[in-house]
């Protein structure tokens, strides 16, 4: 009873600090809501929610008199000023290369296409070749992949007709009028076949999600879920740890030893600050997985293995906590170790990389030479869904290691304080 | 005088405490290196282009070697031709990104196109990721160039049919593949092309930026602000031991006193900052030095903005817990808004119109047009100065705000 008694009073002690409610709340729930702004829909398992890219266009294009009014350059340049593609590209028609060059320079847009003087030339006629050429800001990777992604999809149109009037030409040594027709033809066909560049998707492609995937995100476990744990076992090992330090305050203060001379024996007192640690972690990881579910709309998985691993979570977290400070000498001590320790663990746990794809598949295995990466795979299983069996690993190994590193940290402890 | 001394009372304060080098020194250089391998782009050391899986279920077919030519000729995706014992890992390795995506070409494909059907290849790819789309897109371009070489051999063989036609059905299904040969050598080298080229000032079209190139202006960002806290702490406990008190006993003017604190904060940041160029120059080739003016221009800016809030910070704060709250939350917003922990382009619309109103945007936006859009000292004008007018906004709070005792 003492020792509850003790625990609840470094509970409120606690709990009243600004700092203390941060780390245990505010931070965790503010850097994932940050990441959910950030990428929104993409977070939750949804499609990319992409930014319009400006676009400049320098038509060089001059076509002949021969091309009969046909001008391939002013029919790209209508292509990306389209309304189906508004949404996505903010065209601006540029006064020449040169300023088109200079405005991506400065970044007042993030593409240039240069359409060449012999466009519609070598659209017509055989044996001519032009080349597009789109000047890039190096710093972007998504809008000029777009862009060149829709060009090219339309010049393959010309390019494909070129290529269809050569291989009849070859094939039956045909003149020019068959070739011609050849390449008619297959503008036609590109037309009523789904395959050219108003089409939004091309119908020789049956494309789904890897599995694991779509059956994640339609469970609201997409990416936002592995964020959102990796920083609720962040923060958990964090507040294990700062829960642990209020031994040694005490101790510094004075107020331990004068504790230690009461009735109540130092076993039971020690208790009392082991169960603070263990009573915090308690309230910090419920309030989260409960205010991140209402919040960001998360599912953790199955009621019993969630419990579990959150238990596998509270055990090892303590645990680790206590043993820390175990070694810490005083307060001044404390900030950075914590610091230091947690968050190299953390990011050897795999921590600061959930979410993320193309790890390295060895990192599967080195993260598991944390305890964290063991708590984050442990609700890695959960978040897909698994069932007790799944997670019995995973949580045998935290509360193993998390009662190994607890009484390892309250020998020393006493020892301390013998 | 009196200004450099006190500057030099808290620098050897900051110096022999040993927590400075592990805040200021360690971690972003851990950082860095941690986030610039996380985030190095998908892509062989010789090969910048996305892997893409192939997976053959109609060997007895002439098209997938076509679309292993066409997707070979593509500068987006490089084909990676699987076995059909590694088909059970082909979900887990797009999954993981080890591959962008994987084509399955199904049975009887060849045969079903040839015959004028329309039959599917299947592609697997996690489109919610950047490789997974830009793949897709890639794939989708060379599916249409193989099902417009069998179109051309239809195109072909109709103008054969209407002039002197087949002997037999194996002359003609012989004549459509030849033809289909033709046009898929014909799309190594398409006589109208589109070609990228990056505004880099030198022609590096195909080498993309490392993830130190993102990662390592990232974490100088970062950690310029999280090592205030071991400053701003310098003057919390100041005032709480009465030594600011005490100072302005002395003839010291109040000036002299804040502005000892601003220059030892500043000096710590701009060597913090200039050991982590160098770190990030030699160990992780991001080319600073390429424009050193330039350089010199952002960090003694970014080290003035990152002063002038360390010095807020400490004159709000009053106790060393605060110093810590406040210095990280000041991290973690202006870090990951500012984009400094991953690209504002690949985050919400909204997200990067309000990113940008952030000073560290626009530290991103100056230290990146050095090292990859290798621009000059003209470039970083604007980034410095918008860094200046947050550092004097800073310190004019600051100094209203100052508290000594």
């Amino acid at each position: 009873m003492k020792a509850l008694d003790i625990a609840f009073k470094d509970l409120l002690r606690a709990f009243k600090t600004p700092f203390v409610l941060i780390m245990m709340f505010g931070a965790p729930l503010l850097i994932t809501g940050l990441l959910y702004l950030a990428f929104g829909s993409l977070a939750g398992g949804g499609d990319l929610d992409l930014q319009t890219v400006r676009v400049q266009v320098a038509n060089l294009d001059r076509p002949g008199a021969q091309s009969g009014g046909f001008a391939a350059g002013e029919m790209l340049v209508e292509f990306l000023q389209s309304e189906d593609l508004g949404d996505m590209l903010e065209v601006t028609l540029a006064d020449g290369e040169g300023a088109a060059r200079k405005a991506v320079e400065e970044q007042q847009a993030d593409v240039a296409v240069i359409i060449p003087h012999d466009f519609t030339a070598a659209a017509l006629a055989s044996g001519r070749e032009a080349t597009v050429v789109q000047y890039e800001d190096p710093t972007l990777t998504i809008g000029p992949g777009i862009v060149e992604d829709l060009v090219s999809q339309f010049i393959d149109g010309f390019a494909g007709a070129k290529i269809a009037a050569g291989v009849v030409t070859q094939q039956l040594a045909a003149d020019e009028t068959v070739a011609q027709e050849a390449a008619l033809a297959y503008a036609a066909w590109l037309e009523s076949s789904g395959h050219g560049h108003g089409d939004e998707t091309t119908p020789s492609v049956d494309s789904r999600p890897p599995a694991g995937v779509g059956e994640s995100a339609s469970e609201g476990t997409g990416t936002i879920g592995a964020i959102m744990i990796a920083m609720t076992i962040f923060f958990a090992f964090f507040m294990g740890a700062n829960s642990a330090e209020s031994i040694i305050r005490e101790d510094e203060e004075g107020t331990l030893e004068r504790l230690f001379t009461t009735p109540t024996s130092q076993a039971i007192i020690l208790g009392g600050k082991f169960l603070t640690v263990v009573l915090t972690l308690i309230v910090q990881v419920v309030v989260l997985l409960l205010a991140s579910g209402l919040i960001f709309g998360i599912k953790w998985g199955q009621p019993l293995t969630v419990f579990l691993v959150t238990l596998g979570l509270i055990v090892v977290a303590a645990g680790f906590g206590v043993l820390l400070m175990s070694f810490v000498k005083n307060t001044r001590q404390t900030g950075p170790v914590m610091g230091g320790v947690l968050t190299l663990t953390g990011m050897l746990g795999g921590l600061f990389t959930s979410g993320v794809p193309n790890i390295p598949e060895a990192f599967d295995t080195v993260r598991l030479v944390m305890p964290q990466g063991w708590a984050m795979y442990g609700w890695e299983l959960a978040l897909q869904g698994s069932g007790v069996g799944g997670v019995l690993l995973p949580v045998g190994v935290m509360l193993g290691l998390g009662a190994l590193l607890f009484a390892v940290g309250v020998i020393l402890f006493r020892k301390r304080f013998a | 005088m009196r200004i450099l001394n006190l500057a030099g009372k808290d620098l050897l304060q900051i110096v022999r405490d040993w927590k400075s080098a592990l805040f200021l020194v360690v971690m972003p250089i851990l950082f860095t290196l941690f986030f610039g391998f996380v985030f190095a782009p998908v892509q062989a050391e010789d090969d910048p282009r996305l892997p893409v899986g192939l997976v053959n279920q109609d060997p007895a077919g002439s098209l997938a070697a076509g679309l292993k030519d066409v997707l070979a000729a593509s500068d987006v995706v490089r084909p990676v031709t699987l076995d059909e014992t590694e088909k059970d890992q082909i979900d887990k390795q797009v999954r993981r990104g080890d591959l962008a995506a994987v084509i399955i070409v199904p049975q009887d494909f060849s045969r079903q196109a040839l015959a004028g059907e329309s039959p599917q290849l299947t592609v697997i790819a996690d489109r919610a990721t950047t490789a997974g789309q830009t793949a897709h897109s890639g794939i989708e371009t060379a599916a249409s160039r193989l099902m417009g070489a069998v179109e051309t051999a239809h195109i072909s063989a109709t103008e054969r049919d209407a002039r002197e036609g087949f002997s037999s059905q194996i002359a003609r299904q012989a004549y459509l593949e030849e033809a289909v040969d033709l046009a898929i050598a014909s799309w190594q080298t398409p006589p109208i092309r589109v070609t990228a080229e990056q505004a880099t000032g030198a022609a590096t079209e195909e080498e993309a930026p490392s993830g130190f190139a993102q990662s390592s202006p990232g974490m100088m960002i970062q950690f310029a602000i999280f090592g205030l806290i071991t400053s701003a702490m310098v003057l919390v406990l100041e005032r709480k031991t009465g030594a600011l008190r005490r100072l302005m006993t002395t003839p010291t003017h109040r000036a002299t006193i804040i502005g000892g604190h601003v220059l030892a904060m500043f000096l710590v940041v701009f060597f913090q900052q200039a050991l982590l160029v160098a770190v990030g120059q030699l160990l992780f080739d991001v080319d600073y030095l390429q424009a050193p003016l330039a350089t010199l221009a952002m960090m003694v800016t970014l080290s003035m903005f990152a002063a002038s809030l360390g010095l807020l910070i400490g004159a709000l704060a009053t106790k060393e817990e605060q110093v810590i709250t406040w210095s990280l939350i000041a991290m973690f917003l202006f870090a990951a808004l500012g984009g400094a922990w991953f690209p504002l382009e690949v985050a919400g619309e909204t997200f990067a119109v309000i990113g940008h109103v952030t000073p560290t945007a626009w530290a991103m936006d100056g230290l990146q047009n050095i090292v990859v859009r290798s621009q000059g000292l003209g470039s970083v004008l604007l980034p410095a100065g918008i860094l200046l007018a947050y550092a004097a906004m800073f310190l004019g709070i600051a100094v209203w705000q100052f508290r000594y005792e």
